[in-house]
């Protein structure tokens, strides 16, 4: 009998603890609401970053992998492939695969594949892409579906063929050739994912720093509890371990449902985001390749369990090192320092991100001591009673709201970063899409078609057509000769004949004077930004080229920005090129002018004798990429906003809890014979002063994270930056979003002042006694 | 036999069904069957074939476009200059989309339709080891199909081709590290299964047109990993086509083509099911009239396991005194395409001595 008595004394024991525990969140059951839903969220928001971005990654390196420097098989006549050309080779043993692009009246460009015929790729580094997907989606349709599209427009057949196939394979109608589906762009979605990324930690950083806040609320309002239970005999480190699993247990409840709630926000974005992946970068979102639930609910557990906990473990270094408190703020004011200087000079991402890191906790650190004691030394200052006493209370609550207020930071420089950055990107594009898409057409000569004739006529035309401009573009490759190093690197050539007014509307980052009359005249040479920072090289410099043995020398006359890819590249004149220069490929950019395209297509007909022309609209491209752009930033902004509005629920809500627990301090305003509605103003005074303060505080470490991401983190990363932008507007809007939460935090506490007065909390159960 | 793999192969691969996401079929085009082909005529409904068909020659030797599925299908036990066995299979399916009557049209190329798919396989065993490549095409395209005069079934450069007015038939593969030229001399007329070449594959009536040339001596070359091998032995050639697919419960099948020294030739295979199998053959006599052999006049049993596949087994056809022993080589014949199954040679002992093919399928589970 006594041993099951003591047996039931234990197990009493054992579920009284945690009932005595959780008793605090019976009383307090909105905190708990809180805390769950404030998990929730966090999870449900990085699960939705962190799948997207992932999913865009994985989508952008399959189609990279899919069409980038893919081979194709050309007729030697230049003649249109037809499906008699696919079944010649597939006759004569090659790997080949059809590849129809259509284009309907109405609606999107489609690309039709032949899953069957793909197999002969197998399923390795050789395979175009992963075409065992559902060919139900777009842009990807079965080649039939594609075929019998109602109203096609235009459509071309390409043959691809694997990279390892050789020219000797094929039989002797066909040659090799490159293959590229669309314009360059993967390095410029590289760096949008690489800023979603920084985005989703920051997202995440934010989230910690307010789970803390309230968890650590909590904890203040049950020191009380934690004494009593201490002298009936519980040890603090058994409460300690009662207050992780409580933890653990709440997270665990609600991570689960965030991570679901976070694919769930990713699938309902990623139709959009997806969208405008494939029509930005030609990469299409493929469905089911994000990550794992695993990972995102392992996160935001360690996450939980360090925003949690973390005080206790920093509790136990600080007690076995005793730092006075100016010394922190000095580690603080280093940290900071040092981060700047970091983010200046880093030479690799790895070093700019760890100065953002270092930067974000200077300031997380300092802000609040440093608004406290401005607000002492502005009491100080004051003579005036009630201004000395509205600073001194300033100075109270930004030391006990110290970690909503830093988040409340952090997400307003992250949302006004973001904004600008996205903002920025959009002008770079339009710019990059205006330089590229300066003509209306863009007319490829097909292979062994002689383009001289073409020109000749075009120069003929365009003497007695009004606003006809044209240029032709060969392109090929050379070897940019450095005096210093034995093995000169290959780049782009990308040469025009005439320099035609097209190009000339082109933005410098440097020049020397009257760059295009030097190009024209053959005098000098244009350079993109890759090529000018990989060789330090800047206008006035001369240049050495190297084409087959034969070699050309020029000076810089301009750095031209190229957006979106790695490769360095040298625009020259066309007629300045060697006898040894092997054009890669040749086109023509034509603005027909009045007449329109009709007599150009017709004449480049009966000159090549084709049926059919490669021809690109520019008008489309660029009407298509602007319509997207604004779908894809809709979403970036429509995710830093609901940060921003987490941020600002938290602040809003830890504001009123504090601001009640002080109503009776404020209440003694009235009792010294203040008017209510003088003591509601006083209210709304301090609040919009601590609330606007922090917009405030976060406008410089905004426009600076803004410099990193355009300045530091694009040019280390793709060779190449974006210019730095301010948006005042926006910041006018974000300060009145903060303006907003502060007086509505004044407006509750007047509800709140107006019901019956309650004894005083006393100053240790809010933990430091200040009053 | 292997017209069920067949079924389950290319069923698998295009013709999946309705809400399964297992049977969305290779890349999605389960979706187009219905209406995906050009000129599609939906009045045209699958013809099942049945004990009253007939077989007709030469036609029979071309595609059945109004049927579902359909193969050609050849086995060789050959052996290279020293002496040695080496295995050889060549296999070209159709799986129809949507069915076609024969007198329609195909639909245009340039529209690249999906009325049919076309899948080959190729496999060479040799030492102990085991090549093999699948090719797919979509039909009417032209890069592959089947035709009864001349005769010919290719898929890319892979063919089958006979010469006219000849008995001369030539195959020609060609892979990365696997490709044949083979000379294959058809003696004897074609064997048809079953009733009049109506083979059942059901005790409840389900079955195909199926018949074999048994008789094929086959001379050529193979080439494996760079190393070129003259062979020369026997062939088996089976020409099989339906619209049925298999009964609710048939788990898998093993099919035996086995040329006994004597000069008698036997096909036997068994359906397997949760109630046991269904079992059927045919004994070709040297001399004399073929004899389709039904359940209770076949016996066969598994005696050994490699890996899960049996890979011994004894096979007794008491009314002709038949009493076998088979056995696969040591190795493993797994064919690793989208559906894997088990195709090798195999030895003969017991109350004759020969050689064989032997396919199994359903055991990958």
């Amino acid at each position: 009998m006594t041993g099951i008595r003591s047996l039931y004394q234990r197990f009493c024991r054992t579920l009284l603890l945690p009932w005595a525990l959780l008793s605090h969140y019976r009383r307090h059951p909105w905190q708990l609401a809180a805390l769950a839903v404030m998990i929730l969220v966090a999870t449900m928001l990085w699960t939705g970053v962190s799948h997207l971005t992932s999913q865009a990654r994985a989508s952008l390196d399959q189609s990279e992998q899919a069409v980038a420097e893919r081979q194709q098989v050309v007729r030697h006549d230049g003649q249109a492939l037809r499906t008699d050309d696919f079944v010649s080779l597939r006759l004569a043993g090659v790997c080949v695969m059809p590849w129809l692009e259509v284009t309907p009246e109405a609606g999107n460009r489609l690309i039709g594949i032949d899953p069957l015929a793909a197999r002969c790729f197998g399923d390795g580094a050789e395979a175009p892409g992963s075409w065992e997907q559902p060919l139900d989606g777009r842009p990807f349709v079965d080649i039939h579906a594609a075929a019998t599209t109602d109203g096609i427009r235009e459509s071309q057949l390409s043959l691809l063929v694997s990279d390892t196939t050789r020219a000797e394979a094929l039989p002797p109608a066909y040659q090799l050739r490159r293959f590229s589906a669309g314009p360059d762009t993967g390095e410029l979605g590289d760096s949008f994912l690489l800023n979603l990324e920084a985005l989703g930690i920051l997202v995440l950083l934010i989230a910690a720093l307010l789970l803390r806040s309230v968890y650590l609320l909590g904890l203040t309002q049950r020191r009380n509890s934690f004494a009593l239970l201490h002298r009936f005999g519980v040890s603090p480190d058994r409460v300690q371990r009662w207050l992780m699993l409580e933890t653990f247990v709440l997270a665990l409840i609600c991570v689960v449902p965030g991570v679901w709630l976070g694919r769930w926000l990713a699938a309902g974005l990623g139709s959009g985001f997806g969208e405008a992946l494939d029509n930005l970068f030609d990469i299409p979102l493929y469905a089911g390749q994000g990550q794992s639930w695993l990972t995102p609910a392992l996160v935001m557990l360690a996450v939980v369990k360090v925003a949690s906990l973390g005080d206790w473990l920093w509790l136990r270094f600080r007690q076995r090192l005793f730092v006075p408190a100016p010394v922190w703020a000095g580690v603080a004011a280093m940290l900071l320092l040092a981060g700047l200087v970091l983010a200046w000079l880093g030479p690799s991402l790895f070093w700019v991100f760890a100065a953002v890191a270092l930067v974000f906790a200077g300031v997380g650190w300092l802000t609040p001591v440093a608004v406290a004691r401005l607000a002492h030394w502005q009491a100080f200052r004051s003579e005036a009673p009630l201004v000395r006493w509205r600073y001194r209370e300033l100075a109270v609550l930004v030391r006990r709201l110290t970690l909503p207020l830093v988040a409340l930071q952090f997400a307003l420089a992250m949302v006004l970063a973001v904004q600008a950055l996205v903002t920025t990107f959009e002008d770079t594009f339009d710019h990059w899409l205006e330089q590229r898409l300066a003509a209306a057409y863009y007319i490829d000569v097909p292979a062994g078609s002689d383009s001289d004739e073409v020109a000749n006529w075009l120069a003929g035309q365009q003497t007695e057509t009004p606003g006809m401009e044209w240029h032709r573009v060969v392109r090929g490759h050379a070897d940019f000769v450095d005096a210093g190093k034995a093995d000169g690197q290959q780049v782009d050539v990308y040469a025009l004949a005439p320099v035609s007014s097209l190009v000339r509307g082109w933005e410098f980052l440097e020049a020397t004077a009257r760059p295009w009359e030097h190009l024209a005249a053959g005098e000098g040479a244009l350079i993109n930004e890759q090529l000018a920072r990989r060789e330090e090289v800047g206008a006035g410099r001369t240049i050495q080229l190297d084409f087959g043995g034969q070699s050309l020398t020029l000076p810089v006359v301009g750095v031209y920005p190229d957006y979106g890819r790695p490769v360095g590249e040298v625009l020259l004149n066309a007629d300045s090129l060697p006898d040894q220069f092997t054009p890669r490929s040749e086109s023509y950019a034509i603005t027909p002018g009045v007449p329109g395209i009709g007599p150009v297509v017709e004449a480049f007909h009966q000159i090549w004798g084709v049926q059919s022309l490669p021809m690109r609209d520019s008008d489309t491209v660029r009407e298509l990429a602007t319509g997207v752009f604004d779908q894809t930033f809709a979403l970036t902004r429509a995710m830093t906003l609901l940060t921003l509005v987490l941020a600002a629920s938290s602040l809003l809500m830890m504001g009123w809890v504090f601001f009640s627990a002080r109503a009776w301090y404020f209440r003694l305003l009235e009792v010294w014979g203040m008017p209510k509605p003088q003591v509601a103003a006083q209210l709304v005074r301090l609040s919009l002063m601590l609330t606007g303060g922090i917009a405030v505080l976060a406008l410089p470490l905004g426009i600076w994270l803004t410099w990193v991401l355009v300045h530091r983190i694009n040019p280390l990363a793709f060779g190449w930056s974006l210019p730095m932008a301010v948006y005042p507007v926006f910041w006018l809007e974000l300060g009145l979003l903060s303006l907003i939460i502060g007086l509505s935090i004044a407006v509750l506490m007047r509800r709140q002042l107006g019901r019956p007065g309650v004894a005083p909390v006393s100053a240790n159960t809010l933990a430091g006694g200040e009053r | 036999m292997i017209r069920y793999m067949g079924f389950i192969l290319l069923s698998g691969l295009l013709a999946g069904c309705s809400g399964d996401a297992g049977d969305d079929g290779f890349a999605g085009l389960a979706g187009l069957e219905r209406g995906g082909g050009a000129n599609a005529s939906a009045e045209v409904d699958y013809l099942q074939p049945g004990p009253e068909t007939s077989l007709n020659f030469p036609e029979d030797f071309g595609p059945h476009p109004q049927h579902r599925i359909e193969w050609w299908y050849l086995t060789a036990n050959l052996k290279t200059e020293s002496g040695e066995p080496l295995g050889l299979q060549w296999t070209q399916f159709r799986q129809a989309l949507q069915p076609r009557a024969k007198a329609e049209s195909a639909p245009a190329a340039a529209d690249w339709p999906l009325q049919a798919a076309w899948m080959a396989h190729a496999a060479v065993s040799w030492r102990g080891s085991h090549h093999f490549a699948e090719k797919l095409a979509r039909g009417d395209i032209g890069h592959a199909g089947a035709t009864a005069v001349p005769f010919q079934v290719w898929l890319d450069n892979w063919r089958l081709s006979g010469q006219p007015d000849s008995n001369l038939w030539r195959l020609q593969v060609s892979d990365d590290d696997l490709s044949y030229d083979l000379t294959l001399r058809i003696k004897g007329a074609p064997i048809g299964h079953g009733e009049q070449g109506f083979s059942a594959k059901s005790a409840g009536g389900e079955g195909s047109m199926y018949f074999s040339l048994v008789d094929i001596a086959i001379t050529g070359e193979v080439t494996m990993n760079n190393e070129t091998l003259a062979v020369s032995g026997k062939g088996w050639f089976d020409r099989e086509w339906s619209s049925q697919l298999l009964k609710t419960g048939q788990k898998g099948w093993d099919w035996f083509a086995l040329h006994l020294d004597s000069g008698d030739k036997l096909m036997a295979f068994r359906l397997r099911d949760d109630s046991g199998s269904f079992r059927s053959g045919t004994w070709i006599p040297a001399e004399g009239t073929p004899a389709p052999l039904t359940a209770d006049k076949l016996n066969l049993k598994m005696l050994e396991t490699r890996e899960g596949v049996p890979v011994r087994w004894q096979l007794r056809v008491p009314a002709y005194q038949v009493n076998l022993e088979l056995l696969a080589p040591p190795g493993n014949y797994t064919n690793p395409g989208l559906y894997p199954y088990w195709e090798s040679a195999v030895d003969i002992s017991g109350s004759h001595q020969g050689v064989g093919y032997m396919e199994l399928t359903g055991y990958s589970d």
